[in-house]
């Protein structure tokens, strides 16, 4: 049976920037006003979602551009589409609605998926069991946006998706209101932010294994911007306690002096030098890394040659 | 002259002592005398630290020098639903640096909503010779490098269990790290992994692992694989299965249900992922053993469900999804009458398409009347299929209902659903746990601290009309142990009204509420042996306490705690 969860997790809060995910992927924003909730009006909320595109990864293709039409239009709260299923719905609905003509309920699955349930809260493929990713991106029926509710805890959000998911963007959501109309329409940060590697914009670990040592480390790519720190930081990682550090010191790990060498394998399992390429086209293109011993690497050097001829033909 | 507990030989009370298997009566002859608190100290091989901040290692290992199995829960259960900020604590390290030098013969550790990171996990791998058991529950912090540690450093495991972790994926092949050596594995569930595990070091390590009982696969190992590994280990009690997504054809699938035919130990079945009437009747030779299937990652229909159900009749725990339906319940009712444990998950929280209702409910507890714990997830609910499943079923220990938008009535009447938990208490004399939900007035409150006495554990969340409802339940439930609230109306005198409840129980949680720092510098102020933590939200002004955290201890103010944890 078709997967039926929506993904969308994480909504930033327009007027707080903090958090939003960055990066060349086409974002598609809304705000979605919440409406009055029928039995009192305490509870207005503001929720504004933000999805990356990788979010139509899930959603069936024929939805892309409905999604961005989406965005649009519910710029105003919902805008003109203020039937009663629209002020009780999170993204489903909406999708709903402007489906309807063109799509036969049975593709409900379809925009559910859509739905920023984020009781969805998937592991993607990165990492599993999120507790992080919200429960709470979206507009539960009554056009209220509550964070953590319903209560499904990461186990049973569905995991259908994990192996499609591929980032969840953060979340801002408003918190319900109580009594006193505290009129928050900053949304608080959603404390589930990605420290756990969810998210390919934000955070990004991969495996560095130094031959010798059993275990291997891992580290943040989007946390630095260039060769030298990547070199600092694996250079505190594993070479800290190293008696002489003149012999490893960090630059020497790049131009290859010492007798370590940073190499890493990159998309197609080939095994590459690190520096030859821009810094943006290696983070795109590494899968690990690995600090070789420099005798190693002159055999290994050979060896991806012979390797590279043979995929020339 | 009669001897008297204090005169029997140290000897013979700690021979005694050691045979004993539960905290609760290790806990009790601890409290008789000087002498046997002596004698129990000395013997006490697990303990079980609910709450990790409520005592601090120092303290645990002076205690108890011989302790070989930890249990520690840590962030307050709200967290699962992201309630609590990231870098609140519950770090496991300094308790495992107390360990290394306390208990270097430690066996098993079991965490829940514990902080956890890779280096962690290779200090315990590689700092504890014997070490055999590792639970991982809802926690966080590591990735697949922390599980290589274990893997390659534990002579000696038996039991690794990781479930609904918040677990960086870096790639499978943590699983590789295994050597070939170890044979010991008794217990291993990775089913919450995402990533691909290299199959022929799983493949190898069953087969070797002739102890193996418990494996649970994750969703990236197909019916194929599944079919190889079953082959390999007949002896199994407990199996998760990976993907049903084949379009291969009928002959894997004979294979699989001859596999599945010979593992007559089988009586837990999970994992279904992706599954369908195509490949579902492969687990039929092993339905008529279950005693609990576990369906949650299956989104099936009622005919599919009623497929499985209809052979086993064995059941006592079923946990599905909501695309069941009311129709997938009343096959659970005429199929099940063993059954003790339901649990209903929504597919969708926010679909506006009914799941299950309250005829499936009602369906459920008619069919089930040894029906004692409950977790059900719908989008309306009436107060009298409530009451009808209270007569049906007054044996109700858990009851957790979740009307899934906040405030709603009974969809018929339109009255709020005090009456409803009304009767569940009333009824239910044995009610621990109680989850509340729905549009729920003081009333209801009032008949929970009127009628539940034997209430521990109690959960709510937009409910109430006044302080009066917390009051109520505050003054009323002397057995409380665990109180969790959000977004209602209770304020301070609420707070404070449950003064005397605070110190024998284990932690208070409210958020969105209307109490304020006064009301918890009062709480403070006037007990000693809390701590009283208000949790600051950025954009929160100074008298606001959005989120308290109340929770007996005899370890002082937290030394770790985070600048937005402020301790009063």
């Amino acid at each position: 049976m078709e997967v039926t969860l929506g993904l969308l997790d994480q909504i930033p809060a327009i007027d707080d920037g903090g958090g939003v995910p960055s990066g060349g992927s086409t974002t598609m924003r809304s705000i979605l006003t919440g409406s009055k909730s029928k039995e009192d009006n305490k509870n207005t909320m503001v929720v504004s979602t933000e999805a990356t595109s990788s979010y139509p990864v899930v959603v069936d293709e024929s939805l892309d551009g409905l999604e961005l039409g989406l965005g649009l239009s519910l710029g105003g709260g919902g805008g003109g589409l203020k039937s009663k299923t629209v002020v009780t719905g999170g993204w489903s609905q909406y999708a709903r609605i402007l489906t309807a003509k063109d799509f036969p309920t049975t593709l409900v699955s379809k925009p559910n998926s859509c739905s920023s349930s984020s009781s969805v809260n998937i592991p993607n493929s990165s990492t599993s069991g999120n507790k992080r990713t919200a429960t709470d991106s979206v507009s539960p029926p009554n056009g209220t946006s509550v964070v953590g509710w319903p209560p499904v805890s990461k186990a049973h959000r569905m995991p259908n998706l994990a192996s499609q998911m591929k980032s969840p963007t953060e979340n801002f959501i408003s918190k319900s209101e109580q009594n006193k109309s505290k009129n928050r329409t900053v949304g608080i940060k959603d404390y589930s932010d990605e420290r756990n590697g969810i998210t390919n914009k934000k955070y990004r670990s991969v495996k560095v294994n130094m031959d010798g040592t059993l275990i291997g480390r891992k580290v943040d790519l989007n946390a630095h911007t260039s060769y030298e720190m990547l070199a600092q930081t694996l250079h505190e990682m594993f070479f800290s306690k190293w008696p002489s550090k003149e012999a490893v010191k960090p630059s020497r790990l790049l131009d290859g002096t010492s007798e370590f060498v940073l190499t890493y394998e990159d998309k197609d399992g080939d095994c590459m030098l690190v520096g030859d390429v821009p810094w943006e086209m290696f983070i795109s293109s590494v899968k690990r890394l690995r600090i070789m011993k420099n005798s190693e690497s002159n055999e290994l050097a050979s060896r991806c040659e012979e390797n590279s001829d043979r995929y020339r033909d | 002259m009669d001897p008297t507990p204090s005169s029997l030989p140290e000897d013979f009370l700690k021979r005694t002592f050691s045979l004993l298997t539960s905290d609760t009566d290790h806990n009790s002859v601890s409290l008789v005398c000087k002498h046997w608190y002596t004698a129990e100290r000395l013997t006490r091989r697990h303990v079980s630290i609910r709450n990790c901040y409520s005592v601090s290692p120092e303290i645990l290992t002076a205690r108890f020098p011989a302790i070989r199995s930890v249990t520690l829960k840590g962030k307050p259960r709200f967290s699962d639903f992201n309630l609590v900020p990231d870098d609140w604590g519950a770090d496991v390290q300094p308790w495992l640096n107390a360990f290394a030098t306390a208990y270097p013969c430690l066996e098993e550790v079991r965490l829940k909503r514990m902080v956890v990171s890779d280096e962690s996990l290779e200090f315990l791998a590689l700092n504890f010779d014997e070490f055999k058991c590792l639970s991982l529950l809802s926690c966080e912090g590591f990735s697949t490098l922390g599980l290589e540690a274990i893997a390659t450093y534990c002579k000696n495991l038996t039991e690794l269990d990781i479930q609904e972790n918040g677990i960086d994926d870096l790639g499978g092949d943590w699983l590789s790290y295994f050597p070939e050596n170890l044979t010991s594995l008794e217990v291993l569930n990775f089913s919450t992994l995402t990533s691909e595990v290299s199959f022929d070091a799983l493949e190898s390590l069953v087969s070797r692992c002739k102890s193996l009982r418990v494996l649970k696969v994750n969703r990236k190992v197909n019916l194929e694989q599944l079919k190889r590994l079953l082959v390999l280990a007949p002896q199994l009690t407990e199996l998760g299965m990976g993907s049903f997504m084949e379009e291969l054809v009928s002959s894997s699938v004979n294979g699989l249900e001859e596999a599945f035919s010979k593992c007559g130990n089988l009586v837990t079945l999970s994992g279904f992922w992706d599954a369908t009437l195509l490949h579902l009747p492969a687990v039929y030779p092993v339905c008529g053993n279950l005693t609990f299937l576990n369906l949650s990652y299956a989104n099936i229909g009622p005919d599919e469900l009623e497929q499985i159900l209809a052979r086993s009749k064995r059941l006592v725990r079923l946990w599905v999804v909501d695309t069941v339906g009311d129709k997938g319940l009343e096959a659970v009712g005429s199929h099940c009458p063993l059954l003790e444990e339901l649990r209903v998950f929504p597919v969708d929280p926010f679909d506006q398409k009914l799941g299950v209702t309250d005829s499936g409910l009602v369906a459920v507890s008619k069919g089930c009347p040894k029906l004692h714990y409950i977790l059900y997830f719908c989008q309306r609910m009436t107060n009298a299929a409530v009451i009808t499943v209270a007569e049906n079923c007054p044996n109700f220990t858990h009851f957790r209902l979740c009307i899934m938008n906040p405030r709603e009535p009974d969809y018929l009447t339109n009255e709020p659903m005090d009456e409803a938990f009304g009767a569940i208490v009333k009824t239910c004399t044995k009610l621990q746990r109680l989850s509340v939900s729905g549009l729920l007035t003081d009333l209801a409150f009032e008949y929970i601290g009127k009628y539940a006495k034997n209430l521990e554990t109690l959960s709510v969340a937009f409910a109430g009309s006044s302080n009066l409802g917390m009051e109520y339940v505050m003054r009323g439930c002397p057995k409380l142990k665990r109180v969790e609230i959000r977004d209602c109306p209770f304020g301070d005198s609420a707070l404070l009204s449950g003064l005397t409840q605070y110190e024998s129980m284990r932690s208070l949680w409210m958020s969105d509420c209307n109490v304020t720092m006064d009301g918890c510098k009062k709480l403070a102020e006037e007990m000693s042996r809390l701590n009283v933590e208000v949790i600051k939200d950025e954009g929160d002004d100074d008298q606001v306490a959005s989120k308290v955290y109340v929770y007996q201890t005899v370890a002082g103010p937290r030394k770790d705690a985070p600048p937005f944890v402020v301790t009063l």
